[in-house]
């Protein structure tokens, strides 16, 4: 089998893990955000991500089912994520900051189960399915390889993203704050900052991250129940792996997730479930804190 | 004068009770028939058990204009969640608190293994399965409680078998869900095709977890092999995402694929004008095809009550509905191994004709159509072009075969 493997393939196939690992990336460092800020191992992450999905399938249609309603949902479906974890911050999770972490995470989960049946409820249990613009459809050759365009539009993305969140949290005062919040959130509150706003703040864009995910991940799958399982899976694997609350962390793991993934998948395709998995072992095994500066 | 009225009365209540005695028996014997449904009712296998429900709703509720036996046919279902645990628990619940009378269901065949063996082999409940396709559940782990009313691998690979036995293809490449349906199909197709053209070569097998979202990468690295064919032994949501991946990665016309059920409605209708052309497809029921009066009707009176088209699983339970009636009439009176002698050789009358339940292996016996995607303006969307029908006997195990199989194990 190996035969079949040449670098063209190689090099083909790593791109396509690199691109899959953006948008693993994007869900993750969300979920590692309102980890590092807030402290609240939040479940329900997947369930907004999966929302997201369905809210931009909606939009889309609504807005003809053309490319114009592609870019549209892409925009639109993240801030009605955002907006819906507003509501869900300022009615139930600033309540309970205070509480333990078992506790946050029973109440999480909780609400992953409620925000998937309610997603039943609202949308049915039809697979549903999003189309890329024209320009993003079909392949390219990528050094004699076909190489899928819409992935190609991913790895444009997710380095926009992070330099987006680097800008977010390193050159402006709510970001800094923010990351105040993360290392001392006693502190932040101590100096007069109405540290209630901030990790508000905070929540909401870690949410957004989960609907562009989400939005972002729809013309690659098909969107059904369920989908929010697999990521917040996958998304906690990561943020453990790259260290807890840390957005370069998130980053890491993404690679190396999407990456061994992929790998996996055309050097021992009868065993690729196993890779990334394995991969996680290892680190862990090695770096029981994760790769980077764990922020709790 | 009075003397006579009390003898009056005492006659009275004697008749009376002569009356009771001979229609209390009855009156206790036309009860409902308890039917236990576990099926997947959330996650992504939901759309087919949701389908199946519908399905055997409709054939239930015109079953009950009748009755049967002078009683209704009654159901209670639990969703299994597609998990075997799961599946086996409510199963289990179903016979043991619920004390139904025959149980179904459902779409994992995992979980539909583990019933048939756990559940209705040890209690001695007739278990009819209605979506899981796995030739091993009446083939070599059959036995007397247990049938199945959905198409099995055994049936889908042989006749994808025979239609590649005429096309040019040697090198295959294998890739499907890592789970009972998915190894059991890539078997049964494998199997066969080496019989009729011993020089075809399996370059690879790829294996991933059911249900896994993102197959993208699976199909760029199967793409670079270049394989004359790929057949994906896969079903339910990972189908839907195996079709959408074909178009993204820009494999369709390119590298033939072979999927069973592709041509299902519920996978090809998401993806509306996107969908692939050209995916070979084998299914037993399309709500279009064949155009018989009968057909007609069930699609009209089904899309009239649940506002879409009948799916497959709605076939195999309007069927599976039509076979548990027909069986008690015949059986006359609710008895469960009375049930199963009745349901062993009867013919039900179905929307694509007759349909009887082979009684050497408890297999439902269905004509195969194969198709391939083709764009329909008229549809919007993608339907099975270019339908080939293969009879049931033809693409079944024979008889022998299944002895032979079950004596193995």
């Amino acid at each position: 089998m190996e035969s079949y493997v040449t670098v063209s393939g190689l090099i083909s196939q790593f791109l396509v893990g690199l691109s899959r690992a953006m948008i693993l990336f994007i869900v993750s460092s969300g979920l590692s955000f309102i980890l590092g800020v807030l402290r609240v191992p939040n479940v329900a992450h997947g369930s907004l991500y999966m929302i997201g999905a369905f809210v931009a399938h909606t939009l889309a249609m609504a807005a003809g089912g053309g490319a114009a309603g592609f870019w549209l949902a892409l925009v639109l479906a993240p801030t009605a994520v955002a907006l819906i974890s507003l509501a869900a911050e300022r009615l139930l999770f600033c309540h309970l900051y205070e509480r333990e972490h078992l506790m946050l995470l029973l109440f999480t989960f909780a609400l992953a189960l409620i925000l998937g049946d309610l997603t039943k409820i609202t949308w049915g249990a039809d697979y549903r399915s999003l189309v890329a613009p024209p320009f993003l459809q079909g392949s390219v050759m990528v050094l004699g390889t076909p190489f899928p365009r819409y992935n190609l539009f991913l790895l444009a993305v997710g380095p926009v993203v992070a330099l987006g969140l680097w800008l977010f949290s390193n050159k402006t005062k709510v970001g800094k704050i923010a990351r105040a919040a993360a290392v001392d959130r006693e502190m932040v509150g101590a100096i007069g900052i109405n540290v209630g706003r901030v990790f508000a703040f905070a929540f909401v864009l870690g949410c957004f991250l989960a609907g562009l995910g989400g939005a972002l991940v729809s013309p690659t799958v098909s969107i059904t129940l369920g989908m929010d399982h697999t990521i917040i899976i996958e998304a906690f694997l990561i943020v453990t792996i790259g260290g807890l609350g840390n957005m370069w962390g998130a980053l890491a793991g993404s690679l190396i997730f999407g990456v061994s993934q992929s790998m996996g998948i055309l050097l021992w395709p009868q065993f690729a479930i196993v890779f990334p998995y394995l991969a996680v072992v290892i680190i862990l095994t090695l770096k029981p804190t994760g790769l980077l500066k764990s922020v709790w | 004068m009075k003397k006579e009225r009390f003898f009056s009365v005492g006659q009275l209540l004697m008749w009376a009770g002569c009356l009771l005695a001979v229609v209390m028996p009855a009156a206790a014997e036309a009860r409902d028939i308890k039917v236990g449904i576990v099926d997947t009712y959330s996650g992504p296998a939901a759309v087919f058990g949701n389908d199946a429900l519908n399905g055997f709703k409709l054939a239930v509720n015109e079953i009950n204009k009748q009755g049967v036996l002078g009683g209704k046919i009654v159901f209670t279902t639990r969703d299994e969640q597609f998990k075997v645990d799961i599946g086996l628990n409510v199963a289990k619940e179903l016979v043991l608190k619920e004390n139904v009378d025959v149980l179904v269901g459902t779409i994992n065949s995992g979980a539909s293994m583990a019933i048939s063996e756990a559940v209705a082999k040890k209690e001695k409940i007739p278990f009819i399965v209605w979506t899981a396709k796995s030739e091993n559940i009446t083939g070599k782990a059959g036995h007397r409680y247990v049938f199945s009313t959905a198409e099995n691998t055994a049936m889908a690979g042989k006749s994808a078998a025979v239609a590649f036995a005429k096309k040019p293809f040697k090198k295959f490449w294998i890739a499907g869900d890592d789970y009972e349906y998915g190894h059991a199909i890539a078997d049964a197709i494998w199997r066969n095709l080496k019989k009729i053209k011993p020089e075809v070569e399996a370059i690879g097998r790829t294996w991933w977890k059911p249900g896994e979202p993102d197959l993208i990468p699976y199909l760029t690295a199967i793409q670079a092999a270049k394989p004359d064919c790929i057949i994906f032994a896969t079903g339910g949501v990972s189908m839907a995402n195996v079709l959408k991946a074909i178009k993204t990665t820009g494999m369709e016309n390119k590298i033939p694929a072979w999927i069973h059920t592709a041509t299902d409605h519920s996978v090809l209708k998401p993806l509306g004008m996107n969908a692939p052309e050209g995916v070979m497809g084998t299914i037993q029921y399309h709500y279009y095809y064949p155009e018989t009066p009968a057909n007609k009707k069930f699609v009209a009176d089904f899309q009239a009550a649940y506002g879409n088209p009948p799916g497959f699983p709605a076939f195999n339970a309007y069927t599976t509905a039509q076979l548990i009636a027909g069986a008690y009439r015949k059986a006359g009176k609710i008895d469960k191994e009375k049930f199963i002698d009745a349901m062993e050789g009867l013919k039900v009358d179905t929307p694509v004709g007759k349909v009887e339940m082979r009684a050497c292996d408890h297999q439902a016996v269905y004509p195969m159509f194969l198709g391939t995607t083709k764009i329909s303006q008229e549809f919007g969307g993608a339907i099975a072009a270019d339908i080939i029908t293969l009879q049931g006997d033809e693409v079944m195990p024979t008889c022998e075969e299944i002895a032979e199989a079950r004596k193995q194990k």
